[in-house]
């Protein structure tokens, strides 16, 4: 008895802080979440890291995507590892699962971020395009996996 | 019953009926699921070059399925966790394209036969072109769970409605 109350109090352990949202705003963040079902609930996050130069991480916070629009300050010039997070916990079940999709990033200066992060019928999708303030359409990011940057820092 | 009572199930159901152990590579997966009560061969044909099939299958076989999940469940008498890997893995020649499924428990469910290197073989997709503007899909596939993850290979092969599967499903 004692095991299953300390595993149900572990999880709770986990040190999550909100991410000091305080720089000029490149990121826009769109997001639509929908469970599909009375008996379930879907939660969205990103999760920002700071990448330093042997691509450890920094978690530098989590920002919390209840709204449909929230905007994210990045710094140009600087690779961040954004882990945007879908929490799904289901009822009278009592069954949680977390999925994730990351990518790095390097904002560049002037640039602005469109984010769509969406979850329909248990399936998520994360497009991230990169546009100039005068343009509407930019150029699609792909994902960039941590395992690039480490191939990177082995070559140097 | 949740998916993995059903993929235990599955497991033990094609260990059972052929009184062989599980398969160990994806030819082996391909002959094994015809005859395994809970596992289906799938064929259809999408309006879409085989290229963008193959490409859609490596793009999205990496971006989504290289994953691991962990999942809990709580009742009044139990807390479980069960932690699971899944490898993709997608081989193109010039005239066929596989996506293989893997799913490995790192926590949570005992293995019950030898584990093939990357995990147990889940699905196998292979796409084919008819002709310039169509392919042929053979999806090897669990008939009993997994849906979210074979409606998205299905979506990446028609190309519509592209996303990732919610693998904690």
């Amino acid at each position: 008895m004692l095991s299953i109350w300390t595993a149900g109090l572990l999880p709770g352990c986990s040190e999550t802080r909100t991410y000091p949202n305080t720089l000029d705003k490149n990121l826009h963040v769109h997001t639509a979440t929908d469970s599909g079902s009375w008996f379930s609930r879907v939660r969205a996050a990103v999760d920002i890291h700071h990448v330093r130069e042997d691509c450890a991480l920094d978690y530098e916070g989590t920002v919390q995507l209840a709204d449909r629009r929230i905007d994210i300050g990045l710094p140009a010039h600087r690779w961040k590892y954004l882990v945007f997070v879908f929490a799904s916990s289901s009822f009278p079940a009592n069954r949680n699962g977390t999925i994730t999709y990351e990518t790095l990033l390097k904002a560049r200066p002037n640039y602005h971020y469109q984010v769509v992060v969406q979850y329909k019928d248990d399936m998520y999708h994360v497009g991230i395009r990169e546009t100039l303030p005068t343009q509407s359409t930019g150029r699609e990011i792909e994902p960039l996996q941590l395992s690039a940057c480490r191939s990177s820092a082995g070559r140097k | 019953m949740n998916r993995y009572c059903v993929f235990i199930m599955s497991l033990s159901v094609l260990v059972l009926s052929g009184c062989v152990s599980h398969p160990q590579t994806a030819e082996e997966f391909r002959k094994a699921v015809p005859s395994a009560f809970s596992a289906k061969v799938e064929t259809f044909e999408v309006d879409r070059p085989f290229s963008q099939v193959s490409s859609t299958f490596q793009k999205m076989g990496s971006n989504c399925l290289a994953k691991t999940i962990k999942t809990t469940s709580q009742t009044n008498m139990s807390y479980q966790v069960i932690v699971t890997t899944y490898k993709p893995t997608v081989v193109v020649t010039g005239k066929k394209a596989e996506l293989h499924v893997q799913m490995h428990h790192d926590q949570g469910v005992v293995n019950v036969s030898k584990e093939p290197y990357g995990g147990y073989y889940l699905l196998v997709a292979d796409a084919q072109p008819i002709s310039k503007t169509r392919t042929r899909i053979e999806l090897y596939r669990p008939s009993m769970g997994h849906g979210v993850l074979i409606q998205a290979v299905k979506n990446w092969a028609t190309g519509e409605n592209i996303g990732c599967p919610d693998l904690t499903k």
